[in-house]
C-alpha cells in the first residue's frame, strides 16, 4: 500500500493486505452495491483510511461526470438503412428451443404457519383483509405458472405483505394519481419497489374486503416475455393465476401495469380506467 | 406467431435502444462508418436470435452483449485493426503506483473542466477490459448485473474492473489536465516576450 501520512506507519501487515483487497470494492461501495456484511467491513476500514475515503470521493465524482456525457445520436440515414435491412431480412428468428426458466414457486404462501405469523406481526386491519384473500376457498387452479419474473415478483411481494407492515409504507397523498383508476377503491399505501430487476411503483387499494395492488413497471420489463408480448398484441392484456391470486397485465403509455388481487375478486379489465 | 408480428415486436423492443447502441459503438472506434456497421450487424444478429431473448435479461443488456461479440469479431480482422481507436497498453499495477488513490488535486474541478471529447478520449485509452465496464456502467447507466450479462462476467469481476478502471481513468484525466496546464503556462510565459517585440 502507498503510505500517505504518518498514521499509516503502524499499520499492520494484515491491515495493509485488507486495504489492498478492498481496492476492488471501491466502486461497489461508491455505488451502494455492497451487501450489508461487505459494507460493514468496508466502513470499518474506511474510518481509518484517508486514502480510501479520497478514492471513494473520486469514484463518485468521476461517475457523476461520466453520466453527463452526451449520447451520440444515430444519423437519420442509418435509421432508414436499419429499417430497410430488417424489412428485407427473409428468415424468421429461430424459435427458442431452450425451455423457459421456471422460477421459484411461491412455496411459502402455501404454508399456513407463514400466514399465521402474519397475524401476530401486524394486527392491522389490512391483515384481516389479506387473510381473507389468502384463505379464500380453493376454487381456482393455476392457469399459468408464475414462470415470468415480473409476475413472480409482484405475486411474491403481495404474499410477502404478511411479513411486512403496510402501515410502514409511504402514506399516499390524497390526490395521488393511480396508474389505473378503479371505482369503489381506496388507496391505502404506496411505495417504491423493484419488479423484473427494474424500479417500479406500487399502489395498494382497498376494495371492500379485498386488497388489490397496482404496479407501474418499466416498459422494458413489461414487454420482455414473448408470451406477454403476443398476448398484448392479440388481446390487449395478459393474465395469470397462481394459487388464489390473479395478475392482470395491461399496457400503459411508455410503461406497463400489473394488477394483483384475489382471483375470485379481480375486477374486469374494463373496470380499470387507464 | 407470424413473421410480420415478430418483426413488429422486435422493432418496438429494439428501436428505443438504437441511439444508445450506436453511441456505445461510436465510443469504441474513431470511425463513424465502423460504428454504423457494428450497429447494423448487431441488430441483424439480434433479429436472427430474437427467440433467444430470455425473460431474465434486459433488452439493452442483450443488445450490448451482441454488440460486444460483433466488436470482438471485427477486431480480430487484420484489415480493420489499424482503423480502430488506438489503445494505450497500460500496465495496470504500474499505472496505479504512478497514480496512487490519494494523489492530491482538486479532482472535482478537473472532472468538470474536461470536455466530453477529452473524457471519451481518455476512456478509449483504457485497456479493453476496463473500458467496457466503465462505459457500460457509468455512461450507459447499466446495473452491475446488466453489465455482467452484457459482458458475460460475474458480479465480483464487474466490481473489481470498475474499481480499477475508474482509478485508471482518473489517473489519465489528471495526467492530461496536468499536461494541458503545463502547456498553457508555457504559452503564457512566452506571450509577454512577444508583446515586447
Amino acid at each position: 500500500m502507498k503510505k500517505t501520512d504518518g498514521s499509516h506507519d503502524n499499520m499492520t501487515d494484515h491491515l495493509s493486505e485488507l486495504h489492498l483487497q478492498l481496492q476492488d470494492w471501491l466502486s461497489g461501495y461508491a455505488d451502494g452495491e455492497l451487501d450489508a456484511q461487505q459494507t460493514l467491513i468496508f466502513e470499518a476500514h474506511l474510518a481509518g483510511c484517508d486514502a480510501c475515503r479520497t478514492e471513494i470521493e473520486r469514484q463518485q465524482s468521476l461517475s457523476r461526470r461520466l453520466q453527463q456525457v452526451a449520447v451520440n445520436r444515430m444519423p437519420g440515414a442509418l435509421h432508414q438503412r436499419l429499417d430497410t435491412m430488417l424489412d428485407e431480412a427473409q428468415h424468421s428468428p429461430a424459435q427458442n428451443a431452450m425451455p423457459r426458466p421456471w422460477l421459484r414457486r411461491l412455496a411459502w404462501a402455501r404454508q399456513p404457519a407463514a400466514i399465521g405469523g402474519f397475524i401476530g406481526v401486524t394486527g392491522w386491519a389490512l391483515a384481516a383483509l389479506l387473510m381473507a384473500v389468502l384463505l379464500l376457498p380453493g376454487t381456482v387452479t393455476s392457469m399459468t405458472p408464475g414462470s415470468i419474473p415480473m409476475m413472480s415478483d409482484v405475486l411474491q411481494e403481495y404474499q410477502n405483505l404478511s411479513r411486512t407492515n403496510l402501515v410502514q409504507q409511504e402514506t399516499p397523498p390524497s390526490k395521488t394519481e393511480l396508474p389505473a383508476r378503479l371505482a369503489g377503491c381506496k388507496l391505502v399505501a404506496r411505495w417504491k419497489t423493484r419488479v423484473g430487476g427494474e424500479p417500479a411503483e406500487a399502489f395498494a387499494l382497498q376494495r371492500g374486503n379485498h386488497l388489490i395492488i397496482e404496479y407501474r413497471i418499466t416498459e422494458n420489463v413489461f414487454y420482455r416475455n414473448p408470451n406477454v408480448r403476443q398476448a398484448i398484441t392479440d388481446y390487449g392484456d395478459y393474465r395469470i393465476r397462481e394459487q388464489q391470486l390473479e395478475v392482470l397485465a395491461l399496457p400503459l403509455k411508455g410503461a406497463g401495469l400489473l394488477i394483483v388481487g384475489p382471483a375470485g375478486a379481480m375486477p374486469h379489465r374494463r373496470e380499470f380506467i387507464l | 406467431m407470424d413473421h410480420a408480428r415478430q418483426k413488429q415486436q422486435f422493432q418496438s423492443l429494439t428501436r428505443p435502444w438504437r441511439d444508445r447502441l450506436f453511441s456505445v459503438a461510436r465510443r469504441q472506434t474513431r470511425s463513424q462508418e465502423i460504428a454504423e456497421d457494428w450497429t447494423q450487424e448487431t441488430l441483424l444478429r439480434a433479429w436472427r436470435d430474437f427467440g433467444q431473448l430470455t425473460d431474465t435479461m434486459a433488452v439493452y443488456a442483450w443488445l450490448l452483449r451482441i454488440l460486444n461479440h460483433v466488436v470482438a469479431d471485427d477486431s480480430r480482422r487484420e484489415a480493420r485493426r489499424h482503423r480502430l481507436a488506438p489503445m494505450l497498453m497500460i500496465a495496470d499495477d504500474d499505472f496505479l503506483q504512478d497514480h496512487p488513490c490519494a494523489a492530491p488535486g482538486p479532482f472535482e474541478q478537473i472532472m468538470q473542466s474536461r470536455s466530453d471529447e477529452q473524457v471519451i478520449a481518455a476512456i478509449q485509452a483504457l485497456p479493453d477490459n476496463f473500458r467496457q465496464v466503465v462505459m457500460l456502467r457509468d455512461i450507459e447507466g447499466l446495473s452491475y448485473q446488466e453489465v455482467g450479462q452484457a459482458l458475460s462476467l460475474p458480479g465480483g469481476t464487474v466490481m473489481s474492473r470498475l474499481s480499477r478502471g475508474r482509478r485508471l481513468l482518473a489517473g489519465l484525466l489528471i495526467k492530461t489536465a496536468a499536461a494541458q496546464a503545463l502547456a498553457t503556462n508555457a504559452t503564457g510565459n512566452k506571450e509577454p516576450g512577444h508583446e515586447k517585440n
